[in-house]
């Protein structure tokens, strides 16, 4: 079971929304969309979620012999960018209209319901007004009406927005339990530490178009040649000497002892730690890869960012 | 196959699941018994007065001063005995504020000018008065009628108005006894309470719900053709229970008017009851046309407070304005047009069948058109409210909205 998308094109009015964008998503794996605001995120959400049909394009999705041009109701359990629930209503008077319109009969969605509702600390509230509850806590329970039905497949538009760091650990929990229930994720985030620890690959959007598209090592190495090693020498160094062993690569002296130096593709960080004792005692030596916040700013600053940036 | 059907189950169990969301989201079960208690406590006091009030009718003593020659001393009339007194009126009407013998004191005088004037006096303001003033106003007109040699009865031909009957060449139109009239005014009226209700509540709700972002969530698990059709239906139930409140009450009242204040006999045989399944089907059909219009609309509305398209709002008031206008003439083509005219037929054609005799084909071809009109408007509103509905921030424009009626975008 995987979701193709195929040289997808969406446009508004005169704006191009999606530009020729394919990908795919693999069943139970975490899949994260990422790239700035406007750059067709949520568009080709809405496209694979149903809402919205490709102006050119496929999408596709085979499940039991059967094929979809997006992923099913059944099959899906559904976190939008623009959520709210029936602030009037009870917690629990959401979480059971949600989950029977999803197929659940009452007496599961009630017993599935309490469970979830306990794993976030809330089943002493269930009766309580939704409008009662903090905003994070309001995401909470937007987050059990999205996967209270067991759903195959599970797209989270920004996730961890409008909670506390603690919150949004218990969210990357919640997430890693759904893909141990076989569920697959897709996932659109800005928060680039919660999306390195859960997500194995990654499509970077900018401008509706595929920045990367593959695993999140990969960009990593794409990005590579900017992994930056900090040198500290036991006393000054001579610039004019070390021009030799730095001419090709990008460096900058710090101070008269200390270096940083971007490695590129034709030098590993092995050659360059048997060459700098040429030049002086070597006392520490400062690995530094960028994670991927660094590595998203740089690659969407490649591409341009967009005019609403 | 299977699938099919399971699927035809699924969007069942989904539409009866919104039905209920929707009915229930503005049902108030505190309000709902209080308004029903005091239906029934009014009901109850009707059929109590009726049942009683003839026994305990009172009956009141008058005190005749000094009886003028002009005047007969009325025998006793109904409930009130005339009891001549020689008494003082200052002695008679002390005994009035001392709540003793007589309940009135009755003064009749002839001044200089031959002129008659009668005074009542009485304790306080009391209901019997009335009677009392009319009892002997009655009993007065006789007494000079026999004193100029009249008859009984040619007093009555002199005081009864002419009475005028309305006969029409056009053996279709019911006979113009107010009842027809009636009828017709009061289905108007229901059927705009209907209307009122039933797309006042889905305009806040469906407003209500893009504001509060539950739009794509609620897409995600169902359909927007089973999501309008569930919201419909939930507010059509609203406003044929307003429509069944607003007749009830408003016969209760009737009713009330009748039995306690004007002491009459209770009698509803103005009331045309064959009308009333006709009624309840172009009821239906009305509120379903009626709401799906609102719901579109509503489903493009970004800000309730700001959005020129409020104003659309107003439309389904047209047909009821139209009915009532060209209701003088029920015969007349203005009617009859309305009466077919699929967007005015839930109005004018229960209207017109109050007023005049309609062979039975006429209601069901009207009934017919609007039923094909009905299933047109559900996909053209159902394509409208799903992209209305994901539109945030931004409203789309009259000319995204016809485009939409056809094929969604």
């Amino acid at each position: 079971m995987e979701l193709v998308i195929s040289q997808v094109s969406k446009s508004y009015a005169n704006v191009v929304a999606i530009n020729n964008l394919s990908f795919s998503v693999s069943q139970g794996e975490i899949f994260a969309l990422l790239g700035p605001n406007g750059a067709g995120k949520s568009s080709i959400i809405r496209m694979i979620t149903g809402f919205t049909k490709p102006d050119s394009g496929k999408i596709k999705l085979e499940i039991d012999g059967q094929v979809y041009d997006a992923i099913p109701s059944h099959q899906l359990g559904y976190l939008p960018e623009d959520r709210g629930l029936y602030p009037e209503k009870t917690l629990l008077k959401n979480i059971l209209y949600f989950a029977q319109l999803n197929g659940m009969q009452k007496e599961s969605a009630l017993t599935e319901a309490d469970k979830w509702l306990e794993s976030f600390d809330l089943l002493e509230r269930k009766n309580d007004q939704l409008k009662s509850l903090s905003k994070g806590n309001q995401q909470k329970v937007q987050l059990i009406t999205a996967v209270i039905h067991n759903p195959s497949w599970v797209i989270l538009d920004e996730p961890f927005s409008g909670l506390d760091p603690v919150n949004q650990e218990k969210v990357v929990d919640f997430l890693s339990e759904l893909t141990a229930k076989g569920m697959t994720v897709i996932l659109s985030a800005h928060q680039m530490a919660m999306v390195e620890k859960l997500a194995k690959r990654i499509l970077l959007m900018n401008k509706g178009e595929a920045v990367f598209y593959g695993n999140l090592t990969d960009f990593q190495k794409q990005e590579e040649g900017q992994t930056k090693v900090r040198v500290t020498f036991a006393a000054a160094i001579n610039k004019n000497t070390a021009t030799s062993i730095l001419e090709t690569l990008d460096h900058q002296w710090i101070n008269e002892c200390k270096l940083e130096i971007a490695l590129n593709a034709d030098r590993s960080l092995n050659d360059l730690l048997a060459e700098l004792p040429t030049l002086g005692e070597v006392v520490k030596v400062q690995s530094e890869q960028l994670d991927l916040h660094q590595l998203y700013l740089q690659a969407i600053t490649k591409h341009g960012v967009p005019a609403d940036e | 196959m299977n699938n099919n059907r399971q699927s035809q189950q699924n969007k069942m169990r989904q539409l009866r699941l919104v039905t209920t969301w929707e009915f229930m989201q503005f049902f108030k079960w505190k309000q709902e018994i209080i308004s029903k208690l005091i239906m029934v406590g009014i009901a109850a006091m009707v059929l109590i007065w009726q049942n009683v009030k003839d026994d305990s009718e009172p009956s009141y003593q008058i005190a005749i001063m000094a009886s003028n020659s002009e005047y007969a001393l009325p025998e006793n009339i109904a409930q009130f005995s005339f009891v001549p007194s020689t008494d003082s009126l200052e002695s008679l009407t002390a005994q009035l504020n001392e709540d003793l013998v007589y309940d009135a004191v009755l003064l009749q005088e002839v001044d200089i000018n031959g002129q008659r004037k009668i005074s009542i006096f009485s304790h306080e303001k009391l209901a019997w008065l009335n009677t009392l003033q009319q009892t002997l106003s009655k009993h007065y007109s006789i007494t000079f009628a026999e004193k100029l040699g009249l008859k009984e009865h040619q007093l009555t031909v002199l005081t009864t108005p002419a009475t005028f009957e309305l006969k029409y060449m056009d053996e279709s139109i019911r006979t113009d006894d107010g009842a027809s009239s009636t009828n017709a005014i009061a289905m108007i009226i229901l059927l705009a309470i209907g209307v009122f209700t039933a797309f006042g509540q889905l305009f806040a709700g469906v407003t209500g719900e893009k504001q509060q972002r539950v739009t794509e969530q609620l897409y995600s698990c169902v359909s927007a053709q089973t999501w309008i059709d569930g919201k419909i239906l939930g507010q059509i139930l609203h406003g044929l229970k307003a429509m069944t409140s607003s007749a009830i009450t408003g016969l209760l009242s009737y009713a009330f008017f009748s039995v306690v204040i004007n002491n009459q006999s209770l009698s509803f045989a103005f009331i045309n009851w064959s009308l009333l399944p006709w009624l309840f089907v172009f009821a239906l059909a009305g509120l379903y046309l009626c709401t799906a219009f609102m719901a579109a609309i509503a489903a493009a509305i970004d800000d309730p407070n700001h959005s020129a398209k409020t104003s659309l709002m107003l439309l389904p008031l047209v047909p009821m304005i139209l009915t009532f206008l060209s209701m003088d003439s029920p015969s007349g083509w203005a009617l009859s047009f309305l009466s077919y005219f699929p967007l005015t037929a839930f109005a004018a054609m229960p209207v017109r069948m109050s007023l005049i005799e309609v062979p039975i084909w006429q209601p069901l071809i009207s009934l017919g058109l609007m039923l094909i009109l009905c299933f047109w408007v559900r996909g053209a509103a159902g394509r409208l409210f799903k992209m209305g509905m994901i539109m945030y921030g931004k409203e789309p424009t009259l000319k995204d909205m016809l485009r939409w009626t056809i094929k969604s975008g």
